[in-house]
Parts: C-alpha cells; sequence; structure tokens
C-alpha cells in the first residue's frame, strides 16, 4: 500500500480539507460494503480510500504525512464488521424485505409458493415503517363544472375510484391534495396523499380572468343606437341586461357578482359588447348611410392620428 | 446477545437518544424488545447507519429509503440462494435443462 494518498482520493496535494472530505463521501457512497454487497472489489477501494481518508481527513495526520513521518500505511484502523455479513444470514432475515418482489413472481408459479411460504414477509416491511408514496392524478372538469364546483369519480388505473369534490372556482393547472388517499405505507407509515391535477376544459363563451367571466356580446346597430333589453348567458344561467343607447364596440357592462364564487365574494361578469352589421346590407341602410354621411361627418380615427 | 449499553460502547459515535429514535422508526428492531437486547447483526447496521449519516453525508431522511432498498437487496439474494440451492440438489440431466432454458430465456440481447 504504498499508493499516494492524493491520488487515491481524486485530489490535488493542494486540496483544501472540505474538498478531501466532498471527494472521499463521493467515492464512498459509491464504494461502501453494506451498498454494494457481495462486491469484493469495492470493499478493497473501500479500504483504501477509507484509509487514505483517515490521515488525509485530519489536519494532523495529513501534515505528518507531508512531512514524511508517517507513510500511506500509517494507521491501521481496527476491522469494521459490515452489516452484509449478517444481512444473509438468520439474524438479518428479520430485517429481509420481499416488497415490491410480486411482479416477479406472478408470471412463475415456483416462485410464487417460494414467497407464498414465507406468510409473514409478503408485502414487505412490516419491520419497516415509511410513509406511502403520493400518487399523481389528472383530472380533465368541464368549464362550467370547475366555476360552480361538482364532485365527480376519478377511475384509477389498477380499476379502484376515487371520489373527487371540486370546490368551486378551482383553477385550471391548480393541485387538490386528498389526505391519505395515495399508496399505502410501509409499517406504521401512513399512506400517502392523492395529488390531483385539474385541467380545465375551455369554453366557447365564457373566459375566466382571476374571479370575472368575460362574454363577448354581439348586437344590432339599433339595439347600440337605441338602446334595449338584451338576454345574457352567465355561468348562474342567462339574465336579461340592458344595453344603453349610444352603447358602442368595446364598451363593457359590468354585472355585479355574476361571476366565479371565492372565499370573501364573487367575482362578476363583464359583457363586451360588438356591435354587428347585418349579414346583408340592404338598399334601405345602403342610402341611409350615403345620406347620413354626408351630413353628419365623424372621424373615429382622430386619436390614432394624434398619437401614431 | 447485547444489552443497550454494549451496543453503545461498541459502536462509536452511537448515542442513547439515536438508537432509541432508529428503534422507534424500526431502522432497528432488538432481538428481544421488552428488555432490549441486541444481536451482532443489530450491531453491524446501527453502524451502517452511523456510517451513511455520519461518514458519507446522507441527511436523515435519506436513511429509511437506503435501508428499503439495502433490505430489499438482501431479500432478493436471499431468495436467489434458496433458489440456486434448490437448482444444485436438481440431477445433472435436469440442471442441464434448467441452464439451456435460462440461456434461452435470457435470449442474446438480454444478458
Amino acid at each position: 500500500m504504498a499508493d499516494d494518498l492524493y491520488s487515491v482520493l481524486g485530489v490535488a496535494k493542494t486540496a483544501k480539507t472540505e474538498d478531501i472530505a466532498k471527494s472521499y463521501r463521493k467515492l464512498a457512497k459509491k464504494l461502501h460494503p453494506d451498498l454494494n454487497p457481495g462486491d469484493k472489489a469495492a470493499e478493497e477501494k473501500f479500504k483504501k480510500i477509507t484509509a487514505a481518508y483517515g490521515i488525509l481527513g485530519d489536519e494532523e495526520k495529513r501534515g505528518r504525512y507531508d512531512r514524511g513521518e508517517i507513510d500511506a500505511s500509517g494507521q491501521e484502523t481496527p476491522q469494521q464488521r459490515y452489516y452484509r455479513e449478517y444481512a444473509g444470514g438468520a439474524e438479518g432475515a428479520r430485517y429481509r424485505s420481499s416488497a415490491g418482489f410480486e411482479d416477479i413472481g406472478a408470471f412463475s408459479d415456483l416462485f410464487g409458493d417460494m414467497f407464498a411460504e414465507r406468510g409473514g414477509m409478503r408485502g414487505g416491511g412490516r419491520h419497516f415503517s415509511m410513509r406511502g408514496q403520493d400518487a399523481q392524478y389528472r383530472l380533465d372538469v368541464a368549464f362550467l363544472d370547475a366555476v360552480n364546483g361538482t364532485t365527480t369519480r376519478l377511475t384509477l388505473p389498477d380499476g379502484g375510484t376515487l371520489d373527487v369534490t371540486i370546490p368551486p372556482g378551482v383553477g385550471d393547472g391548480q393541485v387538490l391534495r386528498l389526505k391519505g388517499k395515495g399508496s399505502p405505507g410501509l409499517g406504521e407509515g401512513g399512506p400517502g396523499d392523492a395529488l390531483i391535477e385539474i385541467h380545465v376544459r375551455p369554453h366557447p363563451v365564457f373566459k375566466r380572468e382571476g374571479n370575472d367571466i368575460v362574454v363577448e356580446l354581439p348586437i344590432t346597430i339599433d339595439e347600440a343606437v337605441l338602446g334595449s333589453k338584451v338576454e345574457v348567458p352567465t355561468i348562474g344561467g342567462r339574465v336579461s341586461v340592458t344595453v344603453p343607447a349610444g352603447a358602442n364596440t368595446g364598451q363593457t357592462l359590468r354585472l355585479k357578482g355574476r361571476g366565479v364564487k371565492a372565499k370573501g365574494g364573487a367575482g362578476d361578469q363583464l359583457v363586451k359588447l360588438s356591435v354587428m352589421l347585418p349579414d346583408q346590407i340592404d338598399e334601405d341602410l345602403k342610402s341611409f348611410a350615403e345620406t347620413w354621411r354626408s351630413s353628419h361627418p365623424y372621424d373615429p380615427r382622430r386619436k390614432l392620428k394624434e398619437q401614431a | 446477545m447485547l444489552s443497550e449499553r454494549d451496543l453503545l460502547t461498541r459502536v462509536q459515535r452511537l448515542t442513547v437518544t439515536r438508537l432509541r429514535v432508529w428503534v422507534a422508526q424500526g431502522w432497528i428492531k432488538p432481538a428481544d424488545t421488552q428488555a432490549p437486547s441486541y444481536s451482532e447483526a443489530d450491531l453491524a447496521r446501527a453502524t451502517l447507519i452511523c456510517n451513511l449519516e455520519d461518514d458519507l453525508g446522507f441527511a436523515e431522511d435519506d436513511v429509511p429509503v437506503l435501508l428499503n432498498l439495502i433490505d430489499q437487496i438482501h431479500g432478493l439474494r436471499a431468495e436467489l440462494k434458496v433458489l440456486l440451492a434448490a437448482l444444485d440438489e436438481l440431477p445433472p440431466d435436469l440442471r442441464a435443462t434448467v441452464r439451456m432454458q435460462i440461456t434461452q430465456t435470457r435470449g442474446p440481447g438480454n444478458r
């Protein structure tokens, strides 16, 4: 063992103590005999790096080694009995786990019987506690169901079902957590949670902006000029809305409290007016526009010209 | 069998608090829980946990994950040994058949 200790750990002679420790840990994680049961070569290397670290990791010993006062084999640590030496024996049986063998054994009568005989060990970590994993699901929800809330049943990949209560106003991408509905835990560890990511399908009419609902409402020229009462869809059903005389495209009417119900009050519905010409321009409208134009000129693009 | 005190003196860096937490977590299972007594295997396992936390720099949260994997590997190795021992007892012609079948099952791209 006349190896240069610095090269054993893969560090420079000038390396700082913490870099030596870092390098040792990195190697040790790879080579620790209990992380490599049955690998003799890993054990030999692990002994080497541990011995090297025993000297280089200690400021005083490192100084003596650098000055040549002790050589690379300078120190012999007492033999450690690794856990792996017991793990295979009768004593280790208490800890051995057959969790997760089912997928292998399921294909073979041979294995199936073999594991069944072990009875108590089936399912593994009776002697080992760990909280179950969280299960992740994705749930598509119709726009109105997301806004108004609903309950729905999720069919799980394993054939089971999960009843999910969707709270009113749930947003796209929001994750609902159902406590204890994930994978079962091991031993005394409780089950994990079910995490359900909500995807809200878009609606052809309603758009959501925060807790407000935005709807575009087409109106006729005469409704715009003279004003009128018009039916508008809301997330709670149709309501009648007064369009004021002289209403224009881009103008917004606010229906208080007709938006998404949220904690601390509901949002509003915003009705964006849009004046629509009829599909066919008839002679009446044409001749009216011609006479009206000559006597009532106006310039809707004045601001545009001033600003750009 | 070792008493709790024996264990504490023989495993450097092991403290009563640490040991009791590990037992409560199920990482160490005293051979006898009434008047906790430990086996050499428990001692080696306690040393391993010290190694993982103190020398290799794993966080306490990582330890159950590692122990779980290590326990699974030893479970698998034990079953594999049983299987191989059983196969060793078979008459030579049967063993040859098994060997052939294994080679076949493995397939060319699957060794």
